[in-house]
């Protein structure tokens, strides 16, 4: 980017000054302020949104408390959103208060939000274009060489670097390798130390304002001049001095005027360039936008990369503007560290004031390792490691999380800027009535969903059902405001419990939300709506259609109902199907309670079911892994049968069980699950059962598919096998015709079936097996419930070591 | 103790690093532009370019420890404020080679070593007497036979006490008077002596050493700790091994080539594996072996290998060295060991490809 400013152009007219910031960085605010103080001046431009300017009333409010941050968002989706943290040590919001404190005008001179999303929203569809480009080359001509010209690449790759574009996040700050090589060069470890280290510090504000511009003309040199984001930075440069020259023409004097702008920028803000006209800024592109103060969380802005200096800490640097403030900073490694140790005692681990002056010491000796006379941020994490954590950095990770990030939430003034879902949720709340529940304690409420017969309107009748409405959609949207507690489902379906905790973590949520659509509901159903167009199989769309219902929505419940059919005709997994099919059962069967028509659920029923009970028997071929899963599928499926009987094909789910019994070319713990569950209906006879048994227990079988198919059969109605006795007396008889090397296999599978056996029914197998054996019982169970000695342990794990590879 | 022998350096089997960097601390010397603190012989900021590596008035100064240059920073800057060092890790972590340079760089004399055994007794690391002086002529000055700690109080600089966790309590204990006294007084003479400034102690202690004899937390807050981590990755532990190796050979003149970064990075594979018991990929455990594979332990094996081939052999550290090297290494307790070795070269070391085809059929016959 070629600046090409002289010295001597600079003297051509003169021109307001211009103090380079680094965002959220408590050594510029307290400089900043002081450079204010020095110039006195009558106009603050400051770098922002332009049409964030009659936001900054509510920013500089006495009830305002940061940190909070400015939302700007498209109006139509695809949504784009910009976001603006401030903290209280950020140099833009000291310049806010100056401003106001001392009756200056301020004014914020950036492209407006309106722009920049809508060269946000360019910007994205560029890259979708590039990406399907490029996958279509691939298609094409995978052999052809990249011809492209490397400007285009660029886009590409800067693309997968930035997650969430943002104005705030020059460019400058995320070159890496600049950075480091800047950081190595004054023998820093990285370029965070070498920010602190030579501007987290008290000096001469004039200085410190000449050393900083200095910086941004060096990294401007250093970065290349290349990409579509250095060109969107020209463009905001031309626009802020445009914003400038506006200032200038209303006749307020350039010394009268001070520009407060990312370092950065610094270099282009000078009279030489000119302001961008009328025709070029007519002819910027422009989005419907949306602007709104929410409240913000240290967590959240620790958690955003390249937002400035003190993003990775906010805790920390908010206490060192407070040591700025009044003049501790001396003080302040021997506060840091003390209050870890504190955090550290009050957990539990006992640290000594003496080690916390050794730690103080540690760190300032560190520092002057690197010349400084402070020690930054990782020089007291190392102090800290080495004396408080005594060498580990485990004892002290939560305790500097904790200084670190901390745990503050900012406020908002009462009547600041509401978004309209803020609006649409304090309505609900009122006709809900559950205002009383937003005062910042925890309530529990228990809601019964079914009619109040006992009040005479419909709203109030079913108060609780909309209240449960509401909770669930809040809960769609991950508002934390209202959390649910898991209620037995066979206790009851018309009773929930439910814990209300207004939070400002809420807050946020909600503000987040709004996103999504302009109310709760439309949010709720926006969001089901994404979550259906991304499922990928029948049983994550009938997730879906079972939240929509807990949501009441039912025009989303319709479509959630074409996609899971949609997607059901398509599948042959068994399992996907089953669990599909078990879904949309309890959906409809919870249907009613939510006053929900779920007719049009009820063929889906019969469809999923059929469709499922079909692909059974050839899903059934598979190894023992799935096995396990389709033996749950099986199960749900058979449950449905027993539920809708009416509804769906039970004697087809009879005859493939039947078919899947007798086959002996299936997973034979399917084989023997399906038994189980025929027997369990009573669809088996005693006979057919004792036949089957000693069919597949006869010994000319392979010894794992007669013991993995009573392992089946065992899952199932353990009381019904132990009533047998006939059945034990073949069991035992295989048993014993069984020759050594069989019966290691054996035992591996039946040890595994008689696992799930409680006391009780082991006792009876004792009984049998007594009875059977002609031996007292209690001597029989004796020998059963003995623990394994410790030969039979060793030989019990050389099993485990069995090598079924060569059978 | 007394004694001091001033012969050439280049026939002792070890020499000390003072000795074998000489060039190297006399550059820093000379090129100094920062100031010294009382009792050092350089700026902090000379010891750590003499530890880390870097250029004195034209002189290339070689690292001496890889990869962690923060802990170098912190081990430094708390023998600045007369704080008593602790350095502890697995074995094989260069403790004791760090607590040397650091000597060699701040007092240029990394001998004041009490080495820390079951045995090691109070007087050690205080003082005792030459008992046929004691009885002929009773307590006096020249019958005073100062411990290394002694020595190091009177001279204002640093002694090093390794392996202290191997010491009895009530030895380790002794250690705490002197650390927060920092003087020793000598009843029998009537005398206490103060440290002077510059006075320290690097201690080092091993983590697989704990609960021998754990550290007393009164102990333990007297010292900085510095926990020296295992190498992190495969490729510094390579360059670590690689680098010693190459200094090995040419101060104990091996008459062998050292082996390549290939052989090198085989070696530290196989020993990484087996310490962790799982392959570097994660996909398959591998059993452990009863004996400790630090890297240390791998720089001796690479050593040994040298020696073999260079007086038996080509020459040429060939596949057939590294493997008797390595079932000496790996194999400590005949039958479980060697069950160990045996699994880990059929189960992982076989199915690695053509590379490593030659090494595996030299161990497996090896092995027999």
């Amino acid at each position: 980017m070629s600046t090409g400013a002289n010295a001597a152009a600079s003297e051509l007219r003169p021109y307001p000054a211009v103090f380079g910031v680094r965002h959220l960085s408590p050594g510029v605010a307290w400089h900043l302020r002081a450079f204010l103080n020095a110039r006195q001046p009558r106009v603050v431009l400051i770098e922002g949104p332009a049409d964030m300017t009659p936001l900054i009333g509510d920013l500089v409010h006495s009830k305002c408390q940061p940190p909070v941050a400015a939302l700007a968002y498209t109006a139509e989706p695809p949504v784009d959103t910009l976001l603006y943290p401030f903290a209280t040590y950020s140099p833009e919001y000291q310049a806010l208060l100056w401003a106001s404190e001392n009756g200056a005008e301020a004014r914020f001179i950036d492209l407006p939000s309106s722009t920049f999303l809508a060269l946000q929203g360019a910007r994205r569809r560029r890259i979708l274009a590039e990406r399907e480009r490029r996958d279509e080359r691939v298609h094409e001509d995978s052999g052809e060489d990249d011809d492209d010209d490397g400007g285009e690449d660029d886009v590409v790759v800067e693309a997968h670097n930035e997650q969430a574009p943002n104005p705030f996040l020059d460019e400058a700050w995320t070159h890496r390798s600049v950075y480091r090589s800047l950081a190595e060069g004054a023998g820093e470890h990285d370029y965070e130390s070498y920010w602190e280290g030579r501007f987290e510090r008290l000096g001469v504000a004039e200085r410190f304002h000449e050393a900083l511009n200095e910086l941004g003309t060096t990294l401007r040199e250093l970065v290349p001049d290349a990409g579509l984001r250095n060109a969107e930075n020209l463009v905001r440069e031309a626009y802020m001095r445009r914003e400038i020259e506006a200032s200038l023409e209303a006749g307020v004097a350039p010394h009268e005027i001070v520009v407060v702008a990312g370092a950065f920028h610094v270099p282009a803000q000078a009279p030489t360039f000119a302001p961008m006209s009328d025709a070029e800024f007519e002819a910027l592109p422009t989005a419907p936008a949306k602007l709104t103060l929410m409240p913000y969380s240290y967590a959240r802005l620790s958690s955003q990369s390249g937002y400035g200096a003190g993003n990775h800490a906010p805790a920390y640097f908010e206490a060192k503007w407070q040591s700025f403030r009044s003049g501790t900073q001396s003080e302040f490694p021997a506060l840091y560290l003390s209050r870890v140790a504190r955090l550290q005692r009050k957990a539990g681990t006992f640290r000594s004031t003496a080690e916390v002056i050794e730690g103080s010491r540690l760190a300032q000796s560190l520092a002057s390792l690197h010349g400084r006379d402070a020690p930054v941020l990782g020089e007291l994490h190392d102090a800290a490691q080495t004396l408080l954590g005594q060498g580990s950095p485990r004892p002290i990770a939560e305790a500097l999380a904790q200084v670190d990030i901390g745990t503050s939430i900012g406020a908002l003034p009462p009547g600041a800027s509401q978004t309209s879902i803020q609006d649409d949720f304090k309505r609900e709340l009122r006709r809900l009535r559950l205002e009383k529940y937003c005062d910042g304690k925890r309530h529990e409420i228990d809601l019964d969903l079914r009619e109040n017969r006992r009040v005479k309107s419909e709203e109030a009748a079913f108060l609780d059902l909309h209240r449960s409405t509401f909770f669930q959609r809040l809960a769609v949207l991950k508002i934390p405001f209202a959390t649910a507690h898991r209620v037995d489902q066979d206790s009851a379906t018309w009773a929930e419990h439910w814990s209300l905790e207004w939070t400002p973590e809420s807050e946020i949520a909600l503000v987040e939300a709004v996103l999504l659509g302009e109310t709760v509901e439309v949010a709720t159903s926006f969001a089901l709506r994404e979550q259906l167009s991304a499922a990928s199989t029948a049983t994550q769309a009938a997730r879906v259609a079972r939240v929509a219902g807990t949501c009441v929505l039912p025009a989303t419940l319709e479509q959630a109902r074409l996609r899971i059919a949609n997607l059901a005709a398509g599948s042959t997994a068994f399992d996907d199907l089953a669990h599909a099919c078990q879904e949309v059962a309890i959906s409809v069967r919870y249907g009613d309670v939510r006053q929900l028509d779920m007719t049009p659920f009820r063929p889906l029923i019969e469809q999923l079911f059929r469709e499922s009970t079909l692909h059974l028997f050839g899903s059934a071929g598979c190894d023992a892994a799935t096995a396990a899963t389709y033996l749950v599928a099986m199960e749900e499926l058979d449950r449905v049968s027993g539920e809708y009987e009416e509804l769906v094909d039970h004697a087809l789910w009879v005859r493939e069980l039947r078919a899947l019994s007798a086959s002996d070319t299936r997973n034979p713990l399917l084989s023997g699950f399906a038994c189980a569950l025929l027997l369990q209906r009573g669809d088996i006879d005693e006979d057919s059962l004792a036949r089957e048994l000693s069919r597949r227990l006869s010994s000319g079988i392979d010894a794992e598919l007669g013991a993995g198919w009573f392992e089946g059969v065992s899952k199932r109605n353990r009381y019904a096998l132990l009533s047998r006795l006939s059945l034990w007396r073949q069991l035992e008889a295989y048993i014993g015709s069984l020759d050594d090397e069989e019966f290691k296999r054996a035992l591996v599978f039946l040890r595994r079936a008689f696992e799930g056996f409680s006391s009780v029914e082991r006792r009876q197998i004792a009984e049998n097996l007594g009875e059977l054996w002609g031996l007292n019982e209690d001597a029989a169970a004796d020998m059963l419930e003995a623990p394994l000695d410790e030969e039979e342990e060793a030989a019990l794990d050389e099993l485990g070591d069995f090598d079924f590879g060569d059978l | 103790m007394t004694k001091k022998k001033k012969n050439a350096p280049a026939n002792v089997l070890r020499q000390s690093a003072e000795e074998r960097f000489a060039d190297e601390l006399s550059a820093l010397i000379e090129h100094e532009s920062h100031p010294v603190p009382d009792g050092w012989r350089m700026s902090p900021r000379s010891v750590r370019t003499y530890i880390t590596g870097g250029e004195a008035g034209g002189m290339t100064i070689t690292p001496k420890y890889i990869g962690h240059p923060r802990l170098v920073e912190i081990a430094i800057a708390t023998l600045i404020t007369d704080r008593a060092l602790l350095l502890i890790g697995e074995p094989g972590t260069a403790k004791s080679w760090l607590s040397e340079h650091l000597t060699a760089a701040i007092n240029g004399d990394s001998t004041k070593v009490v080495q820390g055994t079951a045995g090691t007794t109070e007087e050690q690391i205080r003082y005792t007497w030459n008992y046929a002086m004691l009885i002929a002529r009773g307590p006096s000055e020249e019958a005073l036979v100062k411990s290394p700690v002694f020595r190091a109080m009177e001279t204002g600089s640093i002694a090093r006490f390794e392996e202290i966790t191997r010491c009895a309590a009530e030895v380790q204990d002794a250690m705490i008077s002197l650390l927060s006294e920092k003087r020793v007084s000598v009843p029998e003479l009537g005398v206490e002596v103060p440290a002077e400034r510059g006075f320290s102690v690097i201690a080092t202690a091993n983590t697989r050493d704990r609960g021998v004899n754990d550290m007393s937390s009164a102990l333990k807050r007297r010292f900085n700790i510095v926990v020296l981590p295992a190498p992190a990755d495969l490729e510094t532990e390579v360059s670590i091994v690689n680098k010693r190796v190459r200094d090995l050979a040419s101060t104990l003149k091996l008459p062998a080539t050292p082996p390549g970064v290939a052989e090198i990075e085989k070696v530290v594979t196989v020993f990484r594996e087996l310490r962790r018991g799982q392959t570097l990929d994660g996909k398959a455990k591998v059993k452990t072996p009863s004996g400790v594979l630090s890297t240390a332990e791998a720089i001796s094996l690479l050593a040994s290998s040298m020696a073999l081939a260079g007086n038996f052999g080509s020459g040429e550290v060939e596949d057939e060295d590294i493997a008797a090297a390595l079932l000496g290494a790996v194999v400590k307790e005949e039958g479980k060991d060697r069950i160990v070795w045996h699994d880990y070269l059929d189960n992982v070391m076989k199915k690695r490809g053509a590379a490593w085809r030659p090494l595996y059929k030299a161990c497996k016959e090896r092995l027999g």
